[in-house]
């Protein structure tokens, strides 16, 4: 980089053009000086919230500015003013107000949104409609006096000139910003990491995370979102503020497409990174496949057996906690409906799914790797087709699959499990004491727009469905692989209460088939249809064949069934009362193709021998679709010691996004766990829904 | 201060991508027209200072990019505007229904703004899809003026705005009159901290 040729420069910027762009979370590589150098520069990741020190944009802020007048700027967004933000050094100006705009995730300033104004657009600050402008001081001068009523922030004296009142507005009780003040002296101590951008997003939680109670839904009919009853559920010392921030363009807009468009779109890159994890996962199962079995017998046995007297004391517990592994199952592997061997027949097809069309009857496999990635076969997987063209239930993929379903059964590892005495002892086990319902992957299917019939079908919901309100429904993001866009039915017919909340949940709601692919009570295994003849189980209940923890502790589940194994990963055991069944995992041991016996103890799955950190990327990217895009992250160029490290800080922020999430009930995956199966979707006030969702302390 | 004006007014153009927002404003400020479509990114204004009833009013106008991802333009989109025009296509259905829906929300909202309504590209009736009586109709029902025009053909567009600066006037000095009879019970809306601006009517 340092070369003063300009041909080199010119020649590194083609390269730079003519690159592509990498996955977000990814390195971006760029070689260049004829190969010597390589440029490298991390792909931001979506849905991450910033934090101090790693993004440079909030620390930036947060230094320049002190929080009381972070929290001054935050009201102030949230009014919509006009606003300005003014430094003598551009670097300061266009961190302080990227941030600011980041700060007020998931919505999304609306409005203009100028970094840094340059003095030719001056006049711009006249503009009479909310902005958020950048503006170098001696520019702001030329202009003050006739900007009229706008707020302006001084970055470079730390101050707020406001003539409106809107931290008062605020609602008193919103502990989340006072926690925000108490976060320099924080500082002192250590990092703060995401804790100032997550205050702020838990204080919108606490603000807005009940629009749920407030939507209405009929069958046949589109989910409304009720205003006023969102206003009545709210805590009366909110209201006032609340039916004030109904008004905002930020709100009939934000946080609802876009924030849902993203999760959406990001859902559906996440699913064929697990797809090609996966493959990876199968071909290191074929060739390891009787090693695994036999390191099952000889060294799991003795924990796998005191995991079944756990199973067996904690009955009811497990049972409440298999629900939520379902749920889990359904909001994160929705779009992972894995097809093994669409190329042929040289690849493993350890655990195929069963294809699309057959899903409703029988349990779809999915999984996850456990074992240790092989790069080659990551790399090979790289640059398959298979990857860009998967899609569940594409035209492509679902005719290949029902073949590919039958030639692949009998190589598929999955079928030898029956032989050992110890899955048929937990299969025994989980079906009698626990009435295991089958593991649903249907939502896939759901979410698909290969799903011609969701309408109608809707038809047919029946009224209480529990599985449908487990369904995740208004977050609407974590799941759908399928093309975000049919997620934007914009209907703009529908303009009466259809706050843009209301059109996104309305279409996750008409996705209902879920609801008949696991029926509710009992959750009995659905009939097989003719096609899958076999079974090899005498039962397609899934059972879990072992257990075991994620690097960063938390309880990991490998759930076999007819045709895969799936790996279910607990939520992490954290202070939150409502998650000590998931205790009763801790004895179960975690299988892995590699024999090391290390990997059986949960204590010291801890290690960050690199192995395993690739062994436990998978499971843990199950656990949270919302922030969790690195952890799928396939290493690449050998960058194992950093990329490892990056990893777990991610895993760790991550678990903290969602502790969050769930202590406000915003986690689909959690609070589905508790909705008992006789929640009534078409109840939701009798279910105690605030208690599920929101915390008000 | 000496002013080179009386009174200084921002008018607010709303409206769907291509409906002619901006046709409509380079006709009226520098009575030109391009055929070439040229989206406007963000927000563009012009300034334009007229004469009514002897006096001299300076609008600045501001063109928005399209707002058809809006579901509804809530109140802080204008609440610093004096004055909305509100566009649509007459030969685009869509565009029509949707500044409709604007003007139903922004009259649920009561909010106290004045606007009127306009149906540019009136100038080929065979692709007319918009009927003017349609369109008079719902402007009734709203109580607000309707204006088909054409910036191509230049159609009643300085009626337009000079309309709707008019409207804008008579409020204001409709306003301070009642400020002036009443000094102690109004509010001033130039002054800090007050709750007038945004709040309802009802």
């Amino acid at each position: 980089m340092h070369s003063s040729r300009t041909e080199d420069l010119r020649e590194f910027l083609s390269a730079v053009y003519s690159a592509r762009i990498a996955d977000p979370g990814k390195k971006f590589l760029v070689p260049f000086n004829r190969g010597e150098s390589t440029f490298s520069v991390d792909v931001p990741r979506p849905f991450q919230l910033p934090s101090i020190p790693e993004n440079r944009n909030l620390t930036e802020y947060f230094n320049a500015v002190d929080t009381h007048n972070m929290i001054v700027i935050f009201a102030s967004m949230l009014r919509e003013r006009r606003i300005i933000f003014t430094s003598r050094k551009l670097k300061r100006l266009s961190a302080c107000v990227q941030s600011a705009n980041d700060i007020i995730y998931p919505m999304i300033w609306q409005h203009i949104f100028i970094p840094v104004l340059p003095m030719s657009l001056i006049d711009y600050l006249l503009a009479p409609m909310p902005f958020l402008i950048g503006v170098p001081s001696e520019v702001l001068k030329l202009r003050k006096h006739e900007i009229g009523d706008v707020v302006i922030l001084d970055a470079d004296a730390n101050t707020v000139e406001s003539p409106y009142d809107d931290l008062n507005d605020l609602p008193k009780k919103c502990p989340s910003l006072l926690q925000i003040s108490s976060l320099k002296k924080q500082l002192r101590n250590k990092s703060l990491g995401d804790g100032v951008s997550r205050a702020f997003l838990r204080a919108l939680v606490q603000l807005i995370g009940g629009y749920r109670d407030a939507l209405r839904f009929e069958p046949g009919q589109k989910v409304t979102f009720d205003e006023d009853k969102f206003i009545e559920t709210r805590p009366l010392s909110l209201q006032p503020f609340l039916r004030k921030m109904l008004e905002l363009q930020i709100f009939q807009q934000g946080s609802s497409d876009e924030f849902e468009f993203e999760l959406e779109s990001y859902c559906a890159k996440s699913g064929s990174k697990l797809k090609q994890q996966y493959k990876e996962w199968t071909s290191t199962m074929k060739k390891e496949g009787s090693a695994f079995f036999k390191s099952v017998k000889d060294k799991a046995n003795p924990a796998m057996k005191s995991a079944v007297k756990t199973v067996k004391d904690g009955g009811k517990g497990v049972k409440s906690a298999y629900k939520g592994w379902r749920s889990r199952l359904r909001d994160n592997q929705g779009p992972h409906q894995l097809q093994n061997g669409l190329d042929g027949g040289d690849k493993p097809r350890s655990a195929p799914n069963s294809p699309t069309d057959k899903r409703r009857t029988t349990i779809a496999g999915f999984s996850a790797p456990i074992a240790s990635y092989r790069k080659e076969a990551a790399l090979s997987f790289k640059n398959s087709s298979v990857q860009r063209s998967y899609s569940p239930l594409s035209p492509a993929s679902q005719p290949v699959s029902p073949d590919v379903l039958d030639t692949s059964r009998s190589a598929s590892p999955t079928i030898e499990i029956p032989r050992i005495d110890l899955m048929n002892e937990m299969e025994d086990l989980l079906q009698l004491r626990l009435d295991t319902p089958p593991v649903d992957r249907s939502v896939a299917a759901v979410r698909s727009k290969a799903r011609p019939k969701s309408r109608e079908l809707q038809k047919r919901l029946p009224l209480s469905s529990p599985e449908r309100w487990a369904f995740p429904a208004p977050r609407a993001g974590p799941v759908a692989a399928s093309p975000p866009a049919r997620f934007f039915l914009h209907s703009l017919n529908s303009r009466s209460a259809a706050a843009g909340t209301a059109q996104e949940t309305q279409n996750l709601l008409q996705s209902p088939d879920d609801v008949f692919l696991s029926p509710s009570a009992p959750p009995r295994v659905p009939p097989r249809d003719a096609g899958c003849g076999r079974d090899l189980f005498g039962t397609a209940a899934p059972f879990v064949v072992g257990g075991g923890h994620s690097e960063n502790g938390d309880p990991l589940f490998f759930v076999a069934n007819r045709h895969s194994v799936d790996i279910v990963k607990l939520s992490p055991l954290t202070c939150s009362p409502r998650r000590k069944r998931n205790e009763h995992s801790e004895d179960l041991i975690r299988l892995d193709s590699t024999s090391d016996i290390d990997d059986f103890d949960p204590l010291k799955s801890k290690s960050s021998r690199s192995s395993s950190n690739a062994s436990n990327q998978a499971p843990l990217s199950l656990s949270n679709p919302l922030y969790t895009y690195e952890n799928h992250s396939v290493k690449q160029n050998g960058g194992q010691s950093t990329g490892s490290q990056q990893q777990r800080s991610n895993r760790e922020c991550n678990r903290n996004d969602q502790d969050l999430l769930q202590e406000y009930g915003l986690d689909f995956n959690f609070s589905s766990r508790q909705n008992q199966p006789n929640f009534d979707p078409f109840n939701i006030n009798k279910v105690n829904s605030q208690g599920q969702w929101t915390k008000f302390e | 201060m000496a002013r080179d004006y009386d009174h200084l007014f921002k008018l607010l153009i709303i409206g769907d991508s291509g409906v002619g927002k901006s046709s409509l404003l380079l006709r009226f400020s520098d009575n030109t027209f391009t055929g070439s479509y040229i989206t406007t990114i963000g927000v563009d204004f012009k300034i334009k200072t007229v004469h009514i009833n002897g006096q001299k009013v300076k609008l600045q106008i501001w063109d928005t990019a399209g707002q058809e991802r809006f579901r509804t333009i809530t109140s802080t989109y204008y609440r610093g505007t004096h004055g909305v025009i509100v566009v649509y296509d007459v030969t685009n259905g869509e565009s029509f229904a949707n500044v409709k829906r604007w003007l139903h929300e922004i009259e649920q909202n009561c909010d106290l703004v004045n606007k009127v309504l306009v149906g540019n590209k009136n100038d080929t009736p065979e692709r007319k899809v918009v009927l003017t009586e349609d369109a008079q109709r719902f402007a009734d029902t709203m109580n607000i003026q309707l204006f088909e025009t054409s910036a191509k053909d230049n159609i009643n567009v300085e009626e337009m705005f000079m309309a709707i600066t008019r409207l804008v006037l008579d409020s204001k000095l409709e306003m301070m009159k009642r400020q002036n009879v009443t000094q102690n019970d109004t509010v001033n809306l130039k002054q800090k901290n007050k709750p007038g601006k945004k709040n309802k009517c009802c």
